[in-house]
């Protein structure tokens, strides 16, 4: 009685991760603190987040079927497995709602200046809700088609910002102190590369049974390379005003006018935006419900679905009380609360495991 | 199981219906038949009263049509007859006066297509951050808006009727991209006057605008929309003027010369002769020895010929001397600039900016100094120009 | 609903149970007696007294003296070859046959069947049932006197149309031939294009008064083994009255009835239903229907047309293109004007926003409402041009058009761009006539959301719609294909058209044991291309 039965390839998780990790990178550039250097950061926080991601790809490794749920419960036993699982879905479920509050309140703000918070919400969980019911091949399916698209409109939105470009608002190179730096380094490192974290839930499920890693390696460098050209791209364009601006790549694209007929292109931003936050909060909403069906022994996630989903909107709606509050967040805080996820405890469980010498040859005992 | 469908399909019908609640909202639907797009907006402070005037142009659609069909005969007066609504709203502090636009208008105010922000002279004075900075947060406003500062006041430009544009605003706009595209005087954004401000160096300039009156031959005055001059400002405040000459000269230095004309004295003594630009290309590099700041400016031109009234032929000597000539003009322009800003004590090449981009690590303490250093530094110039074509003629048809 | 309404005030009808039917069936099942006279009374009673259904009882034998009986329905029949090939042998070649010897009563129907009828498709039948319902289908049969069975003898011939130009699948090169409403032609056309002895037709009756034929074609080897079983079943399960139409059958067998899209593809073509068997699908052809099922359909078929293969691979691909885009076009293109014009006005280029708006000075109702009008009013002009009288349409129908939407922007009603966005959107959803319906409805749909919730609800219903396509399976096979789940080799063929001598195998996504359909390397060039 399987609770998933589909299986994807492994070109369907790289673009599944690749859209998960744009999620709403593209429109909240990541390692903002660094200014015009945010390009270096990001690249730094690339290597850094390849090192987390070698953890936690290890364990899923040893376990090659299994989701990190029912790792826990082989490597932890029954209550201290769960215990765990319990903590990691919380993790998801904490993220997403981050991610639905940052896109509900880019929306109010910038295209949907009266509508409230809740009616674009609402929409948006709908559909995600919808496609995580069909199951993880549709949702692969669904990143395949949006993600090819995605990459291409975020390098040629690249390409077509040149004439407002000017090479001098890169320099001068490291400008900010070095602990600076790293700090947006390693903040870029954890938001949004280290979530791929909640791929533990998926790589399970994936139709062969080589590395992991390499996968995830390659969908971090092509996000992040895509990512690093566009906060290149924000800072070449916006100058000194880029860290002024709350959503730059928005305004970096309203900078755009050829020949006065292909301008206002920041429609297809957003449009994009929608894309990719769409791959991320199904991903996550579908981590969480499998995680709890498979905690719970329930034999479907799909009855969870919209109860996570109403509770993951009333979080977003209420966990922050202004967009200061969010950005001061996500800029401080949020670096440092991740790391247990993405790094500690599965490093951890990794330990426990091979001290253990699990996985037992002969069978899985769940 | 058929009575769970059917429960199933009843509960359906009573949330599908439920849902037409959020339609019956559609909290940001606003029609076009119902807003008022503007086109420019002026800003003015009155010195005497302190009363802080907004002008506003909003495009009247159903004129345009007709404006630009109908009218074509009129040679005198007006010209075409605009297709606009001038507005004005008066308080103590800006947020005031807009907030009296929901007494006078039966639209809602719609910027996004805005072309232009004029500032008035008394604006200038008394510092525009507090425009730049509301115009900065609300959404509607786009980062290349163009911002102009009135000669006197924003609310006269507003009122000019052209005779040339349907939509003045847009006009005024056109204007401004024409004389930056040959290179008279620069154009500047807002996201450009932004970056300024928020240098610790660089002034801040804006193009000025006044009103001309010309007169026509059969004796009636006009008034015109003009372009005459560069404001400078320190931090916000306006502190001079740059004329053409030292406009241009500011543009050389960053930069900035597209198309346009160099007019010289000819060599051989046969008056002005002229040339186009066709390319030009200019270089900052600042060097920082012993705590003394050189700046070299190397300006890299390329031109034609296009106006002669000699009667020598082409040859190279020729237009070597021409070229010397062109090499001085530029050096003047570029002086004159350089003067001005002296003058002023403001930056308004970004020389400090480059010295920041080399060297990084005495910025902090050069910037906190930089008034004083900014009158110390050295500027050298070097100008290279080439003469590439003389139009399709090489020798002058005339007799010599 | 209504059903719980009809019971509880007292007026539910339920039609009739299976069993009952199943009883009715039953008591028609009786063996045909010895006695001619048995029979044919109990045959007069089954068939009633229609003026069509012709008993003929005749003697033949050598001495005339055997008793028989010919029945067949007359308008069923080709009335000359019954004369000629089964009157005239049993009335008079018979005898002469006899001339050599006794034959025994019990063979005569053997000796009849095998020796002197000139007919080939005939066969024995034991029962009442089975023969009158041979009979309806238009068969001939033949009782004698002392022999408990008829034979039943296919000579049927009936007025039919000729053969036409397909009209809803027009091509420019290429054969002007479509099906018509004979199975038996259908097959023969299917039979003229593949002529591989692997090429195989199932037959079916469905219908319990209809008894339709149905034709299952396939290629044996080509098309999996599993398909074909699931296409039988499927229609097995069908249990109806009549089937009028094959649109019938899509029906009762499609995989998602609640969804917009058709998962079974159709054609009037008998040379793209010949290439769609050969790719290893199943064809599924209905008598009295000139329309050819396939199964499974995949997405991308919609806007395939024979005209690509005929044509050279450039031009193909760039009208596949053109395709495309004029079907995105005409399904977004009103919705996304209401939208911007609504909600995001900021996103027009400012001198076309004057334009639309001096449009809208004075219309009295909103962008919504004008739109949505000016779509539903197309969607009325296009099922009124298809039902009106031959001779009436095409004026009215250009006339209206043109009338209606000067006259309208004129009255100030509607505005000029709305005419223009909505005539735009007119013949771009013609480019791809069988999307044309589909078409229509997300058209609606996307004016209704784009109404009330502008650009982002467009993109939130087209992700849902996106993800229903993605969830959505045609008899097993994504229909997405190629595109999720991705297949490279597949991709020849969608949105370019690879050059007919590159595309070497069948498509993977539809799966058939046999792949390879043609040698590789045969580009053509003067000394014999590339060499293999």
């Amino acid at each position: 009685m399987a609770l998933e039965a589909g299986r994807i390839s492994r070109f369907q998780v790289i673009m599944l991760m690749v859209g998960f990790i744009f999620g709403t990178s593209v429109i909240v550039s990541p390692a903002r603190s660094a200014g015009h250097d945010a390009w270096i950061a990001n690249l730094i926080g690339i290597m850094e987040a390849l090192l987390i991601a070698g953890v936690f790809c290890a364990l899923a490794n040893q376990f090659k079927d299994k989701t990190l749920v029912e790792i826990n419960d082989l490597v932890y036993g029954r209550i201290l497995g769960k215990a765990f699982s319990l903590i990691f879905i919380w993790y998801l479920f904490h993220l997403s709602a981050l991610v639905l509050t940052v896109f509900s309140r880019f929306f109010v703000t910038e295209i949907y200046l009266a509508t409230p918070k809740t009616v674009i919400l609402i929409v948006f969980i709908a559909v995600c809700a919808s496609t995580v019911g069909r199951g993880l091949e549709v949702l692969a399916r669904c990143s395949m088609v949006l993600i090819s698209l995605c990459i291409l409109v975020i390098i040629n939105d690249a390409f077509l910002a040149i004439p407002t470009m000017d090479i001098k608002n890169l320099l001068p190179i490291v400008d900010i102190p070095v602990e600076k730096l790293l700090w947006a380094a390693h903040s870029a490192a954890t938001f949004p590369f280290a979530e791929t974290v909640a791929f533990t839930m998926i790589f399970a499920f994936m139709n062969n049974h080589k590395g992991r890693y390499a996968p995830l390696a390659m969908a971090i460098l092509i996000a992040g390379l895509t990512l690093t050209l566009a906060v290149a791209r924000n800072s070449l364009v916006l100058g000194s005003m880029e860290s002024a601006f709350e959503y730059p790549t928005y305004l970096a694209i309203q900078m755009i006018d050829i020949g006065d007929t292909l301008s206002r292109l920041e429609v297809v931003v957003a449009i994009f935006f929608i894309f990719s936050g769409f791959i991320k909060v199904s991903v996550l909403l579908y981590g969480t419900v499998l995680g709890l069906a498979q905690v719970f022994k329930l034999r479907s996630y799909r009855p969870v679905i919209i109860p996570v989903g109403i509770l993951m909107i009333i979080l977003a709606l209420t966990n922050v009380g202004s967009s200061t509050e969010l950005y001061a967040f996500v800029n401080n805080e949020f670096p440092i609360y991740s790391l247990p996820w993405v790094f500690g405890i599965p490093l951890l469980t990794l330990i426990v495991a091979k001290l253990r010498k699990l996985p037992q040859t002969g069978g899985d005992q769940l | 199981m058929k009575k769970k469908k059917q429960l199933r399909m009843f509960a359906v019908a009573m949330l599908l219906t439920s849902l037409s609640a959020f339609i019956s909202g559609c909290w940001d639907s606003h029609d076009l038949n119902k807003s008022a797009i503007t086109a420019g907006i002026g800003f003015d402070i009155d010195p005497k009263t302190g009363e802080h005037l907004i002008t506003y142009q909003t495009i009247i659609p159903s004129k345009v049509k007709s404006s630009s069909a109908g009218s074509s005969d009129e040679q005198t007066g007006g010209g075409i007859a605009p297709a606009v609504n001038l507005d004005h709203l008066k308080g103590t502090t800006w947020l005031e006066a807009l907030g009296n636009y929901g007494t006078q208008e039966n639209r809602s105010v719609f910027f996004s297509h805005n072309q232009l922000d004029i500032m008035g002279k008394e604006v200038a004075k008394q510092g525009v951050y507090p425009v730049i900075e509301h115009a900065a947060r609300i959404t509607q406003s786009r980062p290349n808006n163009l911002l102009l500062i009135a000669q006197d006041k924003a609310s006269d430009i507003m009122a000019a009727r052209d005779g040339m544009d349907v939509i003045p605003a847009i006009g005024i706009a056109n204007e401004v991209k024409q004389s930056a595209e040959f290179s008279k005087f620069p154009a500047v954004t807002r996201l450009e006057f932004a970056n300024r401000l928020m240098s610790k160096t660089t002034a801040p300039i804006l193009p000025i605008i006044g009103i001309f009156e010309e007169t026509a031959p059969e004796g009636k005055t006009f008034n015109k929309v003009r372009i005459k001059g560069t404001a400078v400002f320190k931090w916000d405040k306006m502190v001079g003027e740059l004329n053409e000459q030292e406009s241009r000269g500011l543009l050389w230095v960053t930069n900035k010369i597209k198309k346009g004309f160099v007019v010289i004295d000819a060599p051989d003594g046969s008056g002005k002769a002229s040339l186009t630009i066709t390319q030009a290309k200019s270089k900052i590099i600042p060097q920082l020895t012993d705590g003394k700041i050189t700046i070299n400016v190397v300006i890299e031109e390329q031109g034609d010929l296009i106006e002669y009234k000699g009667s020598k032929d082409m040859d190279v000597i020729l237009l070597k001397q021409f070229e010397e000539r062109q090499d001085e003009a530029i050096q003047n322009e570029v002086m004159a600039a350089l003067n001005k800003s002296l003058a002023l004590n403001a930056d308004v090449f970004g020389f400090g900016e480059a010295v920041h981009r080399k060297y990084k690590k005495e910025w902090q303490d050069i910037s906190s100094r930089w008034d004083e250093i900014y009158l110390d530094i050295e500027v050298a110039i070097q100008v290279k120009t080439h003469i590439n074509e003389t139009g399709d003629i090489s020798k002058a048809i005339i007799p010599q | 609903m209504f059903r719980l309404l009809a019971k509880k005030l007292g007026i539910s009808q339920s039609p009739k149970s299976r069993n009952q039917k199943q009883a009715d069936q039953n008591s028609s099942s009786i063996a045909l007696s010895r006695t001619l006279d048995i029979n044919l009374s109990d045959i007069r009673s089954i068939l009633g007294q229609s003026s069509d259904v012709i008993i003929h009882k005749m003697k033949i034998g050598a001495r005339g003296n055997l008793d028989a009986a010919i029945i067949y329905i007359d308008g069923l029949v080709e009335r000359n070859l019954v004369n000629q090939d089964v009157l005239r042998p049993l009335m008079f070649h018979m005898q002469m046959i006899e001339d050599e010897g006794e034959r025994k009563r019990s063979n005569i129907l053997e000796y009849i069947q095998t020796s002197v009828l000139t007919a080939g498709d005939m066969e024995p039948l034991k029962d009442i049932a089975s023969v009158t319902s041979a009979v309806l289908t238009g068969n001939t049969a033949i009782l004698i006197e002392g022999v408990s069975q008829a034979l039943v003898i296919n000579l049927r011939g009936w007025e039919t149309r000729s053969l036409e130009e397909a009209k809803n699948e027009l091509a420019i090169r290429g054969a002007r031939i479509g099906f018509n409403e004979t199975l038996r032609t259908n097959t023969a056309l299917l039979r003229r294009i593949v002529r591989d002895p692997r090429l195989t037709f199932d037959s079916l009756q469905i219908g319990e008064r209809s008894k339709t034929d149905i034709s299952i074609a396939y290629i044996r080897g080509v098309a999996q083994d599993s398909l074909i079983e699931e296409v039988k079943q499927r229609l097995q399960r069908i249990d109806t009255d009549a089937i009028f139409d094959i649109g019938y059958i899509e029906q009762f067998i499609e995989d998602q009835p609640a969804s917009l899209f058709s998962t079974i593809g159709n054609t009037e073509r008998p040379d793209v239903t010949a290439a769609r068997i050969l790719e290893g699908r199943a064809a599924i052809l209905v008598d009295g229907s000139p329309f050819a099922l396939t199964v499974p359909m995949v997405f991308i078929e919609g806007f395939q047309s024979p005209e690509d293969y005929y044509a050279r691979p450039f031009f193909s691909s760039a009208i596949r293109w053109i395709r495309f885009l004029a079907f995105e076009l005409s399904i977004y293109l009103p919705g996304v004007y209401v939208a911007l014009m609504a909600y995001h006005q900021e996103l027009f280029p400012t001198p076309l926003l004057i334009t639309v708006a001096e449009a809208r000075e004075g219309i009295p109702f909103p962008a919504v409402a004008e739109t949505l009008f000016m779509v539903i009013l197309f969607e009325i002009l296009r099922e009124a041009g298809l039902r009106m009288p031959r001779s009436l349409g095409q004026a009215v129908s250009v006339v209206g058009a043109l009338v209606i939407g000067q006259a309208a922007v004129s009255a100030g009603l509607v505005g000029a761009p709305m005419v223009v966005v909505l005539a735009s959107t007119a013949i771009a959803s013609f480019v791809s006539p069988s999307q044309a319906d589909l078409g229509a409805l997300l058209r609606i749909l996307f004016v209704i959301i784009g109404g009330f919730m502008g650009m982002f609800g467009i993109v939130i219903v087209s992700l849902e719609l996106l993800s229903h396509l993605c969830a959505l399976r045609s008899f097993g096979v994504p229909y997405l294909s190629p595109i999720t789940p991705l297949n490279i080799g597949d991709l020849k063929d969608v949105f370019l058209r690879a050059p007919l001598w590159a595309i070497k195998n069948r498509p993977q996504s539809i799966g058939s044991p046999d792949l390879v359909r043609q040698a590789g390397g045969q580009q053509p060039g003067p000394n014999g291309g590339e060499k293999p």
